[in-house]
């Protein structure tokens, strides 16, 4: 059975791919706030009874996930970075590689899963758990720390899709607060990378290795 | 009541942003009695809370708060007088260094400096807001949003020196415990579709999930436990995701480190415990049990094979403290006496070690470095600085009185009754060799030979002399220890109350 909400979620889907093929951070930058606009519209194709108020919340995570964080990294990277790879760990090839296999897997897992009865789609789990690693993964094989970041976004997206599944009910302020601490979280990161930029010159984490045992 | 104590400290922690260090200073020292004080009021009178969905008075989260309250306030009180000496001891080694025209690397003092102290003192009163968040929280995603709030908060505390050492402890810190919380967010999601699944319809809240328990979905609940476990797991130190708390701690000025050490890593326990709970009203206890015991003994196997060949007093206090986690998750894991032994840890672990970072600032303060080589000799140079670190040695070590050696005491006696022989037996072989590793590092600070470098020393002498004699800089740490000996010899019986009711889910005593 084919539902509306798979249209969209196939693009999160493919979004995560782009983003491990990506080599240059204005490039997976722009696939991550995608992603987060992808992601924030699903659950008005989920929810059953869609309240204005609702609508209004998922107008305002889409603006935070999908505009405002992507847009203060990118004016970050204008201010400090000089160099724009993500300067990789494992190739391009390999992770894009790792990425299919991942989601064999993920479609894998789902197949084992029992998920609320309200749930009516076929492709959000395999995409959550999908986009969720596949930002795990970034965060562990870039060496650039801004690409860290935008990693730990990606896994947040993934975070918020397994989210809509369970009955949304009344928790919107919940949600909220959730936002806000991401939100808080980037800008403190920002804040680092900043920092970290004044004292190497540069972003690559190789550099923060004077703490060891 | 309640509103004060969460809103309260954090609109006095943004407008502390702004304000001049003086008074910033006292601001701190009020903040933290009016705390205290409204702590107390709270414990006493138990009232209704507002927003019962959300927030709500449990037991285990009333220990914590008034734990967290008693500690803030002696912390505030050390921190102002710190702030002080450290910034007198910077200006001097600038005079000293103009003075000179080559100084050799080595000779000169220790003078990281915490820069804009504003931002230290604001961070530490939204540290404590989003602390007290936390105890007070019942429903599982704003617990998450709290301890997430902590972190974002005690980020700037860690990186105040600006040292490049900081700032490589604080992206760790910041990366580390967010992505490990991430897992906890998940596994609070799955506790959620657990309850979904299991057609039920009420609020997310741990009390009202532990009344419904047995309905859960058994799967969704154990992996949500997993995932939960891994990720507050992250964030109180243990191990194998540990490796943020050596770095932080070493690196964090000593209040703050004090701070982090002694009741931030309950806050994320505290989450744990919540979650356990539910695990036991469900039936599925024992699972959560081994899984609790497991990470419990492999941190204290960690913490004992770094505590042995450790260089730096304050990364020896954090192994330290990674080894308390473990020993409470273990205690937690076997249940009943063992939890009951675990809570006391908890709450010995933080009276004593807050004390112990304290005056770790104060050695810092008084030989300039961080590291154990070079320091030594301390009973005769700082004899009442000494007192208080020897004492918080054997309370942490586990000697009695105090109360960390009847804590263990419980946990072993426990272990062995539901038949744990073989984690017992490692258990006390790691509590043997951590002991050995920390008490040759602590003869070598005490007793040890005095370094050689005594041309930094002459000149920090009058500083210490000064600091051995400033009630602020010394008495924090007596007042912890004597509380911890005395908790130990004489308990008001409301907390004993508060103590049994709070593991009374895992199988009481």
């Amino acid at each position: 059975m084919i539902y509306s909400v798979d249209t969209v979620l196939s693009l999160a889907l493919l979004s995560s791919l782009f983003a491990l093929g990506s080599s240059r951070l204005p490039g997976l930058i722009k696939v991550v706030g995608f992603q987060g606009i992808v992601v924030s519209i699903v659950p008005i194709f989920i929810d059953h009874n869609v309240t204005s108020t609702a609508v209004t919340f998922y107008m305002f995570t889409m603006t935070i996930r999908g505009v405002v964080i992507p847009l203060c990294i990118y004016l970050l990277i204008k201010k400090i970075a000089i160099r724009r790879e993500v300067q990789p760990i494992i190739g391009y090839n390999a992770s894009l590689f790792a990425g299919l296999i991942l989601i064999v897997a993920a479609s894998i897992i789902n197949k084992q899963l029992v998920l609320p009865a309200t749930t009516s789609s076929v492709l959000l789990m395999p995409t959550a758990i999908t986009i969720l690693v596949t930002g795990m993964f970034i965060l562990m094989v870039r060496r650039n720390a801004i690409a860290m970041v935008l990693g730990y976004l990606m896994m947040e997206n993934g975070i918020y899709l397994v989210g809509t599944t369970f009955s949304m009910g009344t928790h919107h302020i919940v949600e909220f607060g959730i936002l806000l601490d991401v939100l808080a979280g980037v800008m403190i990161m920002a804040i680092m990378l900043e920092n970290m930029k004044q004292q190497f010159d540069d972003v690559d984490t190789a550099f923060l290795s004077e703490l060891k045992e | 009541m309640v509103k004060i104590l969460i809103i309260l400290p954090f609109i006095v922690g943004m407008i502390a942003f702004f304000l001049p260090k003086k008074v910033g200073r006292k601001l701190l020292v009020i903040i933290g009695a009016i705390h205290l004080i409204t702590s107390i009021l709270l414990w006493i009178n138990r009232p209704e809370m507002p927003f019962p969905d959300y927030f709500a008075l449990t037991p285990e989260g009333l220990l914590s708060l008034l734990v967290i309250s008693f500690l803030f306030f002696l912390i505030s009180i050390y921190s102002a007088a710190y702030l002080e000496y450290e910034e007198t001891i910077s200006s001097l080694s600038n005079i000293h260094n103009q003075s000179l025209p080559i100084p050799e690397p080595s000779q000169i003092p220790h003078n990281e400096q915490i820069k804009s102290e504003n931002i230290f003192i604001g961070s530490m009163l939204i540290f404590l807001s989003t602390m007290t968040m936390v105890t007070l929280s019942d429903h599982i995603m704003v617990m998450w949003i709290a301890i997430e709030a902590t972190t974002i908060a005690s980020a700037p505390l860690i990186y105040s020196h600006r040292t490049t050492a900081s700032l490589e402890a604080t992206w760790k810190y910041v990366i580390i415990c967010s992505v490990g919380i991430a897992m906890a967010l998940l596994g609070s999601i799955f506790i959620a579709i657990a309850m979904d699944v299991g057609k039920i319809n009420v609020s997310v809240s741990f009390s009202a999930l532990i009344s419904v328990a047995k309905e859960l979905d058994p799967i969704w609940l154990k992996t949500g436990f997993v995932f939960i476990l891994v990720g507050y797991g992250t964030k109180m130190g243990l191990a194998p995701m540990h490796t943020w708390v050596p770095d932080a701690h070493s690196e964090a000025p000593s209040p703050a480190s004090a701070l982090l050490s002694g009741v931030l890593l309950n806050c994320a326990y505290l989450g744990i415990f919540k979650t356990n709970k539910i695990m036991h009203s469900a039936g599925l206890g024992e699972f959560s049990g081994n899984i609790l015991i497991a990470f419990g003994l492999i941190s204290i196997v960690a913490a004992a094979t770094f505590i042995l060949k450790q260089t730096e007093y304050k990364r020896l206090l954090a192994y330290s403290s990674i080894e308390n986690m473990g020993i409470i998750a273990f205690g937690t894991g076997i249940g009943g006496m063992g939890a009951y032994g675990a809570i006391l840890c908890l709450i010995h672990h933080s009276l004593i070690k807050s004390s112990l970072f304290l005056t770790s600032g104060n050695i810092l303060l008084g030989y300039g470095t961080k590291f154990i080589k070079k320091t030594g000799c301390m009973v005769k140079f700082m004899p009442k600085s000494f007192t208080a670190f020897f004492a918080g040695f054997t309370g942490i070590a586990g000697f009695p009185p105090f109360g960390i050696f009847i804590g263990e005491f419980f946990i072993i006696m426990a272990a062995f009754r539901s038949g744990h022989f073989f984690e017992a037996a490692i258990f006390i072989l790691m509590l043997c060799i951590i002991f050995a590793g920390f008490s040759t590092q602590m003869m070598k600070i005490s007793f040890g030979p005095p370094s050689d470098n005594e041309s930094s020393k002459v000149k920090t002498a009058h500083i210490t002399s000064k600091i051995e004699k400033d009630a602020a800089m010394i008495f924090p740490q007596y007042i912890l220890l004597i509380t911890s000996i005395i908790l130990c010899f004489w308990m008001p019986d409301s907390l004993y109350e508060t103590v049994v009711s709070a593991v009374a889910f895992m199988g009481g005593m």
